[in-house]
């Protein structure tokens, strides 16, 4: 590919990186994606040498005048959406950016018109890349980085054959430049290749140590929390449903051990709720204290009060990864015990509830001791106690209800005796005779409550747990209505179960008199799965969250303590350092390894088929491509001549010999033929004449009579050129 | 034997007679080779008529010599009507035109309208008489001569004419040591009348054939037409060079790589072609000190012109 020709085509690849950054980044209108995108394909066409898209272009009708108008009116346009459209001066002028890039592109005549588009897409990728922290920006980087390195190279490359034949055009009206030099060969194309990963390593090492300023200038806009529902003060009943189809990620847990919980499941608790209303659930305990930090950097919550060891529950050590929400409501497994992460303070509730100051505008992580509580074989065989007066006040209120709930209460649980078989036995009485349907009632309803236990018998999880809980209170059991997430989805590759919007879940938490709160649920098992597709690509899906938690971990959240971390670490001299670089780098591209086994799995199993349905595609996709890039059909009728390695073998000893030649005092003169230069070598400096001689004798051959050289007489002509260059001039 | 022995055989061949003019001797074969026809412009007894004689010598090829005059007719040269008796008919006596390799001597003393006739035979490979047409034969070579020196009662050919030319050569005097042994030669025979033919006309109609397969790389051609447009653009010329000067160029330059044993053109042959197939074609916009003659001034405007074009590489 001529130079000149390439450096269009990288140009207008660095424009399509930039737009694609911008496009995934700030989320462009339909209309200016769809119009940029064809901007960049038409420009494309013309590249490509398409006959009739050069006629067409040729033919449009806007003058150069009528550009410069577009531009003027761009920019009123830009005022508009900036004061009435968009009202935000970054997306006003990410829009206006990409109109001048689409003007941009089809006028691409002058050197300074390049220069023009290399300003708009650096600044289109910079501004994507404050618009986001997101995986996919990595890849469009990359791609940027690469066509930045080889737009600039052409650029450069192509700067001295223009100004020269700016001077030759006094004296020759068609200078050719010679087709050999100009060419990409292999050698520049793994050449520009690698300068641009070169690159990329020395941004990687610059990345880990040089100190960085804070976040991205604009994030705070645009990075938008994710909504939540079920964590305010209150909540109305049924206000979970409509999220219950939100697959969106709201927190990734890991667990100490590595491996899924042992139920399969993990209630991730949020806040706990003590007043019903009969329509919504109310926090009255929400006085929140600060949680005291120990030495180590850790929020110790029931510090004071040492359990005894026979009450010791099952621990759990979990780690969060909490996108930024909009409630600051601290997730985990009941009961918070230890908090520990980079927060200046956290506070907690009286129901054991755990808040940040604030909701988080980032994403944050922290991990977390819990500790259930058993059930001890005290309360197996007790009857029930009294309870002290808040606790009648706060986990026995019940709204006016009908007699019919307590009625219904009594019939369940009169044949049990103790507070635990009550509650087990409601349990699993709302657990066998409702059906769960997220078609729920809306919470306009007037007693939800009564319409879910007497009328329709469906519901979701809200309907179940404000149920058990207001039979339990009837019955004359405290308990009360917790809402968070059930985790259910674990990913085998990262180890850790993804928590959605979806997830969304509520529950019953049951004081009994020895043991304290336990968790029960009486809602079953969700048979509604997330969608359909093959597990093929949800294994596809779950690696590539994967690599997501681990961008953002790494690269991401990469802070300068974590930096002077790794600088300190490298002044001691210790390995550990490298070992981190390593660990975070097996780390990102461990699920890529735990996938391969994947597919011998899969290929074992029957899977193949649905395997199958994804690679056949693909492939048959890769050899299109490649058979258009082989056969090339759109030049089909032009009979370019292809030059072939040896040619440029030839042509580049030539070449090394001409400078050498100068160098040794026998120039040659832009308008020497080659036998003339022979002749002169002859006369000024003999020794070398016959060398010279027989080296343009191959080179004029091959150049001029296209007759392929032999490799003899290639490593002939090679012999020559190391004679002569050790050859010493008299 | 193939091309490039045969033909230096020829130049040796003729070498022995002309001596010391090797040059003049590849262009003449130049000249044949590309189907052309060649200008000798010169002082008298220089060779002229030695080397036209000697080439046509060597190729067992039919030579006639036209000494032109001022009352030479058309019909002296084309030929003539004769009634011939017994048939009742008249009769067309082929003139010295139809000869393979014809020498029109000082072809600027005749009238207009004679070199007008001749110069229609080189273009056209035939004439008419009577309305009827004749082909002459084939290989047809023209060379003419003129004089420089004396301008009294010529008739200078105008540049519309010259144009037909292929190109236009000085033979120069020889050298003291070239022209002593042509003095030590034995005087009592035409030294061109001891070379013996080595080809046929059928064999240089194949090598004039094969001149057409000489391949011209597409950057060479660019480089032909950049000198050609710098002719028509150059400040100094008033005329440049015609597309026919153009097509001679690129044709000259096929027939001398065959010459010089190539198949393929380079760089070097235009350059070297350039001053003789160009110069007799050009109008030099004003003379530029009358002391030296005009087409001398000619070759030397195309030479530095030719020496300002960047060569492909």
């Amino acid at each position: 590919m001529p130079f000149d020709q390439a450096l269009r085509f990288a140009s207008i690849w660095l424009a399509s990186t930039s737009f694609i950054g911008l496009t995934l980044g700030a989320g462009l209108p339909e209309w200016l994606a769809a119009l940029t995108g064809a901007a960049l394909i038409v420009a494309l066409l013309r590249n490509r040498g398409g006959k009739s898209v050069e006629r067409l272009a040729t033919y449009a009708p806007i003058s150069d005048v009528g550009w410069n108008l577009l531009v003027i009116v761009g920019f009123l346009g830009f005022w508009v959406d900036m004061l009435w459209v968009s009202g935000e001066l970054l997306s006003a002028g990410i829009h206006f950016l990409m109109i001048l890039m689409i003007i941009k592109l089809f006028n691409l005549k002058h050197r300074r018109d390049y220069l023009h588009l290399y300003a708009i897409s650096l600044v289109a990728i910079l501004a994507s890349g404050s618009l986001t922290a997101d995986l996919w920006y990595l890849p469009i980087f990359l791609l940027y980085l690469l066509a930045g390195v080889w737009t600039l190279l052409l650029f450069q490359l192509t700067k001295h054959p223009e100004e020269t034949r700016m001077l030759a055009t006094s004296v020759s009206i068609r200078p050719q430049p010679p087709a050999s030099v100009n060419q990409v060969t292999p050698q520049l194309f793994w050449f520009a290749n690698g300068l641009a990963l070169a690159t990329f390593g020395l941004t990687l090492v610059i990345f880990f140590t040089i100190p960085r300023v804070s976040a991205g200038f604009y994030q705070k806009g645009f990075g938008e929390n994710i909504r939540t529902s079920g964590f305010s003060e209150t909540v109305n009943l049924g206000e979970i449903g409509p999220i219950k189809r939100d697959p969106s990620v709201v927190m990734r847990v890991e667990l100490s051990d590595g491996s899924p919980h042992e139920t399969g499941r993990l209630y991730l608790r949020g806040v706990a709720f003590d007043q019903y209303d009969g329509k919504a659930w109310t926090n009255r305990l929400n006085y929140r204290r600060s949680v005291s930090e120990d030495a180590t950097g850790t929020f110790v919550l029931r510090g004071s009060r040492s359990p005894a060891p026979d009450r010791l529950g099952e621990t759990i050590r979990q780690t969060i990864v909490l996108e930024p929400l909009d409630t600051p409501v601290l997730f985990a497994a009941p009961l918070i015990e230890r908090v520990s992460g980079k927060f200046p303070s956290i506070q907690s509730d009286l129901t054991g509830s755990v808040y940040l100051p604030f909701p988080s505008s980032s994403r944050i992580e922290y991990s977390v001791l819990s500790r259930s509580n058993p059930v001890l074989p005290a309360d197996l065989g007790s009857e029930p106690s009294r309870y002290p007066e808040s606790f009648v006040r706060h986990f026995l209120q019940i709204p006016a209800q009908p007699e019919r709930i307590a009625i219904l209460a009594k019939e369940i649980t009169h044949a049990q005796r103790t507070t635990y078989d009550k509650a087990n036995a409601i349990q699993s009485y709302l657990t066998h005779n409702f059906r769960y349907s997220l078609d729920a009632p809306l919470t306009e309803q007037d007693r939800p409550l009564e319409d879910f236990l007497f009328t329709r018998k469906t519901g979701y999880c809200e309907h179940y747990a404000t149920a058990m809980v207001i039979m339990l209170r009837t019955i004359g059991v405290p308990a009360r209505l917790v809402t968070g997430f059930l985790a259910a989805e674990w990913n085998e590759y990262g180890n850790y179960y993804v928590v959605r919007q979806q997830d969304a879940h509520a529950w019953v938490e049951v004081h009994l008199p020895h043991s304290g709160w336990i968790t029960m649920d009486p809602t079953p098992p969700s048979i509604e799965s997330i969608g359909g597709g093959s597990p093929a690509w949800h294994a596809l899906g779950r690696m590539m969250d994967t690599i997501r938690l681990q961008w953002s971990r790494f690269f991401v959240q990469y802070s300068a303590a974590d930096q002077l971390a790794v600088v300190r670490e490298l002044k001691a001299g210790g390995t550990s350092a490298r070992n981190k670089v390593f660990d975070s780098m097996t780390a990102l591209f461990s699920p890529f390894m735990a996938m391969l086994g994947g597919i011998k799995e899969y290929a074992s199993k029957e899977t193949m088929l649905s395997l199958a349905e994804v690679l056949g595609p693909v492939l048959i996709g890769l050899a299109v491509f490649l058979w258009l890039g082989i056969k090339r059909p759109w030049v089909k009728g032009m009979t370019r001549k292809k030059t072939t390695y040896d040619q440029q073998i030839i042509a580049q000893l030539y070449r090394r010999m001409i400078s050498h030649l100068a160098r040794k005092g026998v120039p040659k003169l832009t308008a020497m033929p080659p036998l003339e230069l022979v002749r002169l070598t002859q006369e000024r400096w003999s020794d070398a004449s016959s060398s010279v001689a027989s080296i343009t004798e191959l080179y004029c051959r091959t150049r001029f009579g296209r007759i392929p050289p032999t490799r003899e007489e290639l490593a002939l002509a090679e012999d020559h050129l190391r004679y002569l260059m050790a050859l010493d001039k008299p | 034997m193939n091309p490039t022995d045969i033909i230096r055989a020829i130049q040796e061949n003729i070498a022995r007679v002309i001596k010391g003019k090797p040059h003049v001797i590849e262009m003449s074969l130049v000249a044949l080779l590309a189907r052309g026809h060649l200008l000798l412009e010169d002082v008298p007894g220089v060779g002229k008529t030695t080397l036209a004689h000697s080439l046509a010598r060597s190729l067992d090829c039919s030579f006639k010599r036209i000494q032109f005059t001022s009352d030479l007719l058309p019909s002296d040269i084309v030929g003539v009507s004769i009634f011939n008796r017994q048939k009742q008919a008249f009769e067309f006596m082929p003139g010295p035109i139809f000869a393979n390799i014809v020498l029109a001597d000082e072809i600027n003393r005749t009238t207009p309208k004679t070199q007008s006739s001749l110069l229609e035979a080189m273009s056209e490979a035939q004439i008419s008489f009577d309305n009827k047409t004749y082909p002459l034969n084939q290989p047809f070579m023209v060379i003419a001569t003129q004089n420089p020196a004396e301008y009294h009662g010529t008739f200078p050919l105008p540049e519309s004419q010259l144009d037909r030319f292929l190109m236009r050569l000085r033979i120069g005097y020889p050298s003291p040591e070239e022209e002593k042994k042509v003095l030590d030669r034995p005087q009592s025979l035409h030294p061109a009348e001891t070379l013996q033919p080595l080809l046929t006309t059928q064999d240089v109609l194949r090598l004039q054939e094969q001149v057409d397969h000489v391949l011209m790389e597409e950057s060479i051609t660019d480089y032909l037409l950049a000198i050609v447009q710098n002719t028509r653009q150059s400040d100094l010329l008033s005329l440049g060079v015609s597309t026919r000067g153009a097509l001679a160029l690129s044709r000259a330059a096929k027939a001398l790589s065959l010459v010089r044993g190539r198949t393929y053109c380079l760089p070097d042959d235009i350059k070297e072609l350039a001053p003789i197939v160009l110069s007799h074609r050009i109008m030099v916009a004003r003379m530029q000190g009358l002391h030296q003659r005009s087409f001398e001034q000619a070759e030397r405007i195309i030479q530095d012109l030719v020496d300002s074009i960047p060569v492909p590489v």
